[in-house]
């Protein structure tokens, strides 16, 4: 098991954003993660990823407890996340931006400068390497964060709504890349709103509701999971079977 | 054939660097030749003081600049740079050489200090922080009598030679304060280049985002805030042992604290040559305004603090990057304006437009 969490909670005060959260992440699986605005699941990334401290549970990475280790650390052991409200280094470009991500594995900035090029390659950004973070447009700037992310040379990638307000053409280019970095051998945790798009990707989905575990299962057990429904989708969603 | 290959790609990889820094070879080379066709004190003295402000905006810019913690007390390190000099000499008779190191610990701890402090607070708090150290060691050094002869200042026994880093002439001192502003630039170019320098820039772009990129961005601050107090102090005894005085409501006053990161504002934010641009403007400046202005009536002494402001907001207004980043982008922009132009020309030419 690469990520395992053993009933993780965290509280804001009197709220209580998760409350005893279990998942597992496998090598080379990519799990889906839905739920209702306020479900917790950026809390949950936030925890994982060392951005907050959670207050009871344990998470374990690559047999290694990582609970309350800082984020910098837990970054150095290959677990990389990318934020929801993208946070392009602005003033650097994209190559910059891309190459300090590559400097996790890499000590020589030349080293680093390569890895980044390719990956800007892979990840279509070819024509902007050279323009500041600050002035591409929001389809990009979350290109840009799952470039920077990936040049990390993670082995569990945490993508936050990298989807989210993309244009059609966007958002498959986006599917493409996460789905060639699936089968690439990257275990992938990723959170989405849209489910035409998070469903079909998925091997697996992990529905938060009230920063509990509503429910888990492949996606067509989950789309039909009445609790869910209720919760969340409102109405039966339908998984197209690729 | 293959050496030759890559001889000829090291010869250009060197060409490109010495292009990137052509300025500062002007600059520093001038300044290097300056004693031998310069006769004129007063034009040595200010071509020193030019270098050392410089040297030390360009040490202020490591932690302001680079790693982005704007800090309004580096008087505080220039200070216990300049009484380390001033303090062993009176009491121990030590040499300044080993003044320099005693200085530079002290402040490097300090530096720690403030590092510490700029884990814990942002921005103006920050600023704050370091205005009040410089305030504590201002009151330290002035009441202090015993050690530090309080608030009339030290006057440093005058001992020429270079084992006591003090000289006759300002020939020496030229050579010396090049080296030293050589040395800032060399910090500022591996703050550019390395992969500390990389890192460094992604922490004071966003450092939730580094430290999601594995940057210990709580340790990186820490180090270039103590090697900038480091470098600050250094200066401060060099400053001290050429200007000869060491007064406590000069060496730890705010408005030196200003100075420096005024001159490293107006230069260029997080540029190596900034800094130097920036003191080379203010230094001439002030150096004209003094000029022109003292000897009026008293209520004018201080018109020159006045130009200084308006010098500031005018550059803030118009040249937001500094100096250096506006002006090399003109220039790029009309070398490619001009290449443009000259393409067109073929075009025509050709008979293909």
């Amino acid at each position: 098991m690469l990520l395992e969490l053993t009933s993780v909670s965290k509280r804001f005060g009197g709220l209580t954003a998760l409350r005893d959260v279990d998942l597992q992440v496998d090598e080379n699986e990519l799990v889906g993660i839905i739920g209702p605005n306020g479900a917790g699941k950026t809390t949950l990334f936030n925890v994982i990823s060392g951005f907050y401290r959670p207050d009871g549970g344990a998470i374990r990475f690559d047999g290694q407890d990582i609970s309350g280790h800082p984020a910098h650390a837990i970054a150095r052991l290959g677990l990389c996340r990318t934020f929801q409200l993208v946070k392009p280094f602005g003033n650097l470009s994209v190559l910059q931006n891309v190459t300090i991500g590559a400097l996790n594995r890499e000590r020589r900035v030349e080293r680093a400068r390569t890895v980044a090029e390719e990956i800007i390659e892979r990840c279509r950004l070819g024509p902007f390497r050279d323009v500041p973070g600050k002035s591409l447009p929001i389809g990009l700037r979350k290109r840009l964060e799952v470039a920077r992310a990936l040049a990390t040379q993670p082995r569990l990638l945490l993508l936050d709504e990298v989807m989210s307000g993309l244009n059609p053409t966007e958002l498959h280019e986006m599917l493409d890349l996460i789905r060639e970095l699936h089968a690439g051998g990257l275990a992938l945790l990723v959170i989405e709103h849209i489910m035409a798009v998070i469903m079909p990707l998925s091997q697996r989905v992990v529905v938060l509701h009230h920063g509990e575990k509503l429910a888990e299962g492949p996606p067509a057990a989950v789309a039909a999971d009445r609790r869910v429904i209720d919760a969340y989708l409102g109405e039966e969603f339908a998984v197209a079977e690729a | 054939m293959n050496r030759l290959l890559q001889l000829s790609t090291q010869h250009s990889a060197l060409s490109t660097r010495l292009r990137r820094h052509w300025p500062a070879i002007v600059l520093f080379g001038i300044a290097a030749l300056a004693p031998t066709f310069v006769r004129d004190a007063y034009l040595l003295d200010t071509l020193v003081l030019i270098l050392l402000w410089g040297a030390l905006a360009g040490a202020w810019n490591v932690a302001g600049g680079y790693a982005g913690q704007v800090s309004l007390g580096h008087a505080a390190f220039f200070g216990l740079g300049a009484y380390a000099a001033a303090v062993t000499a009176i009491h121990w008779e030590l040499s300044a050489w080993l003044a320099m190191p005693l200085g530079a610990a002290l402040a490097t701890l300090v530096g720690l200090l403030i590092g510490y402090l700029s884990n814990r607070l942002r921005g103006p708090y920050f600023a704050l922080a370091t205005i009040g150290l410089s305030q504590v060691l201002l009151i330290v050094a002035s009441r202090w009598r015993e050690l530090t002869r309080g608030g009339e200042g030290i006057p440093i026994p005058f001992r020429p030679g270079f084992e006591n880093l003090a000289f006759a002439t300002k020939q020496p001192w030229v050579y010396l304060a090049v080296l030293f502003a050589v040395l800032v630039y060399a910090v500022a170019v591996y703050l550019e280049s390395s992969r500390f320098g990389y890192q460094l820039a992604g922490v004071r772009e966003d450092e939730n985002a580094a430290e999601a990129l594995g940057i210990d961005s709580r340790r990186l601050k820490v180090i270039a805030i103590a090697v900038s107090a480091f470098l600050t102090s250094i200066l401060g005894t060099v400053w001290a042992q050429y200007v000869g005085f060491v007064d406590p409501n000069y060496v730890f006053s705010f408005d030196l604290s200003i100075k420096f990161a005024l001159m490293t504002i107006i230069g260029g934010i997080a540029t190596g040559i900034g800094p130097f641009l920036g003191a080379l403007l203010i230094t001439l400046l002030e150096a004209y305004l003094r000029a022109s202005f003292s000897g009026g009536p008293a209520g004018q002494s201080g018109i020159y603090l006045v130009i200084y402001g308006v010098a500031l907001m005018l550059v803030v207004r118009f040249l937001p990057r500094g100096l250096v980043l506006e002006l090399a982008d003109r220039f790029r922009w009309r070398r490619r304006a001009r290449r443009a132009e000259a393409q067109e020309g073929e075009q025509v030419a050709a008979g293909t437009h």
